[in-house]
């Protein structure tokens, strides 16, 4: 019987754990969705803060793209995400598999050059780049960004798909090449087709990487058709009046997807994530 | 644009080349598992990755080293001159140093501490399977995936002094008297972006540690309980020693991140009040582009690469990671 009534009660506690989790993470969306549409006057009225909107208003989101420019910002972020995912996902593929199906020199201190660009701050790699960039003729260009995102998230990238590769077992691609394929037919034939899940997590850890980063975009980037999504949003902070539910509505709009390709693809993102960073 | 084509176009070439050679490796049959049919075959392969590293990761680097030992300021382009340590003399005689490093330390160690005890927590809850538990990770994890920036005016704005909802439930709970001035006060501005760093690193530590726990052998369990062990004991006991390797790498690498990473702080405070929750990347990218002093800046990196270097250093000792080679 006390067994019985212990059992119930960890039950209970673990389901109110559960949901205080639940309630911490979605709390503070939930407050910047509901400012987003709220009016400017209900959101500066201190006195009275409230929790639903009494006017609902997409007001705000209108004004992100009539005024800011927003459809401009997304575009610039669409351009220099996608471009940097997909070019790190056929990289680290190449590399991932060099990685994983083959014994050579200096295999071992590479991997530490990996390990050790990942410990740099980002910051320190930016300013030479930016006196670089600034020779070249690259400041203010969506390039830039690419150039640098592309660094920056290529060593975890390359690691993480180099365990995927790993789990795949040799002999079924063996058998390929016993039957006269070559590598590349063996690599697009026979392994690509069951490393699905990896290149998925490659692919969204890289469009994340670039969508999310602010610091080198505030840096490389000075004119405002060339702002991406947190770029733009960080300047308007800087204005003396900051219009809150506006910038909430861009927060909205700037998590949406990369939310959605989490909540998509999760199975494939946890995986990649312990894949990439544990050894097993 | 036309960068961006040139580049691309470049993109292609590069990769046509290595597909011609790649086509000459090509013509005998691949030899058994792990040899390659000619001994550059595996450096073929990692080049373009190498390449791009060395070239934009590695050789600004060096450039940063250089420009701590220069009087390099952009708004004097003409007098970039060496001048030896006078850099890092400015930097130990800038009174403000002390107070960074400590932020440092507290925004690190707070911030470490707060994602793997919540991490940890919610890893425990979620081990046993339940029905839902797929589309409750999604929600749980979600700020994983979120970017710094925005978390970082979610909290702004949460945390605002005047119409800010946090103050506003503690008003409403009677838990202080009037509106705290949460960003523009020494010592609660630094708390602000430490609590927004926990919430937002919590899913990466529970991924991690719920992986690390599901790797644990059932019948281990099996034994400890026909021996009568109990809850307590068994976290401890078992749980704790089989997941010590991963949750040490895991901490130790997260550390860095977390060190590492400003965007919050920049968002959320810009380092104010008076550098009150400024750390030293902050710091370094404060007065990079603040005052395009370079030079010092660049010195300011070389002091945080030392300390890198003395943490990596501790890191590959405690986990043995070179002699493993592997990760």
């Amino acid at each position: 019987m006390r067994r019985r009534l212990k059992r119930v009660l960890a039950g209970t506690g673990r389901v109110v754990l559960l949901a205080l989790f639940l309630l911490a993470v979605v709390l503070p969306i939930y407050w910047m969705a509901i400012t987003s549409f709220k009016t400017h006057t209900e959101i500066i009225d201190a006195q009275n803060v409230t929790y639903f909107p009494k006017v609902f208003t997409v007001e705000n989101y209108n004004q992100l793209f009539s005024m800011y420019d927003y459809g401009k910002m997304l575009q610039n972020s669409l351009i220099v995400s996608v471009a940097t995912a997909v070019c790190i996902t056929l990289l680290s593929i190449l590399g991932g598999y060099s990685m994983a199906r083959f014994k050579f020199r200096g295999k071992g201190a590479m991997l530490l050059f990996f390990l050790v660009t990942q410990m740099i701050p980002g910051i320190l790699v930016i300013i030479p780049l930016y006196l670089i960039y600034a020779k070249l003729g690259l400041i203010n260009t969506r390039f830039s960004l690419f150039m640098y995102y592309l660094i920056v998230n290529l060593p975890f990238c390359v690691i993480t798909m180099r365990s995927f590769f790993e789990r795949i077992p040799y002999t079924l691609e063996e058998a390929a090449y016993v039957d006269g394929c070559t590598r590349m037919q063996g690599l697009r034939r026979i392994v690509l087709p069951v490393m699905f899940p990896g290149i998925v997590a490659v692919f969204v850890f890289a469009f994340i990487g670039a969508w999310n980063e602010l610091i080198a975009g505030t840096i490389f980037i000075s004119t405002s058709d060339m702002w991406t999504i947190p770029v733009g949003l960080k300047s308007l902070i800087g204005k003396y009046d900051v219009k809150w539910g506006v910038l909430m509505a861009g927060g909205v709009l700037a998590l949406l997807p990369t939310a959605v390709m989490f909540a998509v693809m999760q199975r494939f993102v946890v995986e990649g994530l312990t894949a990439g960073a544990v050894k097993e | 644009m036309p960068y961006l084509i040139l580049y691309i176009l470049l993109l292609a070439a590069v990769c046509l080349g290595a597909f011609l050679l790649l086509r000459r490796f090509e013509s005998r049959r691949p030899a058994a598992y792990r040899h390659a049919k000619s001994i550059w075959e595996p450096y073929l392969y990692i080049l373009p990755v190498f390449l791009l590293l060395l070239l934009m990761f590695g050789y600004p680097l060096i450039n940063s080293f250089v420009m701590a030992f220069q009087n390099y300021k952009l708004t004097a382009p003409n007098a970039i001159h060496f001048n030896g340590l006078a850099n890092f003399q400015k930097l130990f005689a800038d009174k403000d140093m002390g107070l960074i490093m400590r932020n440092s330390l507290v925004y690190v160690v707070a911030s470490v501490a707060g994602q793997f005890i919540l991490g940890m927590t919610l890893a425990l809850a979620l081990r046993k399977k339940f029905r839902g538990r797929g589309l409750y990770q999604a929600a749980v994890f979600l700020p994983w995936a979120f970017s710094a920036f925005v978390i970082g005016l979610i909290y702004r704005w949460s945390f605002n002094g005047e119409y800010g909802v946090v103050n506003d439930i503690l008003q409403k709970l009677g838990w202080v008297g009037e509106k705290l001035a949460w960003l523009g006060t020494p010592g609660l501005s630094l708390l602000v972006v430490i609590l927004a760093m926990i919430w937002m690193g919590v899913p990466f530590f529970a991924i991690m540690n719920l992986a690390a726990l599901q790797s644990i052998p059932a019948d281990v369990y099996e034994a400890a309980d026909m021996d009568g062990c109990g809850g307590v004991r068994r976290f401890f006991a078992i749980t704790l020693p089989y997941i010590k390797p991963t949750v040490i790498v895991t901490i130790l690498l997260r550390t860095i991140w977390i060190f590492n990473s400003f965007d919050l702080i920049v968002v959320i405070t810009g380092g104010g009040p008076a550098n009150y929750s400024q750390t030293l990347p902050s710091y370094m990218y404060t007065r990079a582009f603040s005052g395009y002093d370079f030079g010092l800046a660049s010195a300011l990196g070389v002091l945080l690469m030392v300390l890198l270097a003395v943490y990596a250093v501790v890191f590959l000792k405690v986990t043995k990671y070179n002699r493993a080679g592997d990760f």
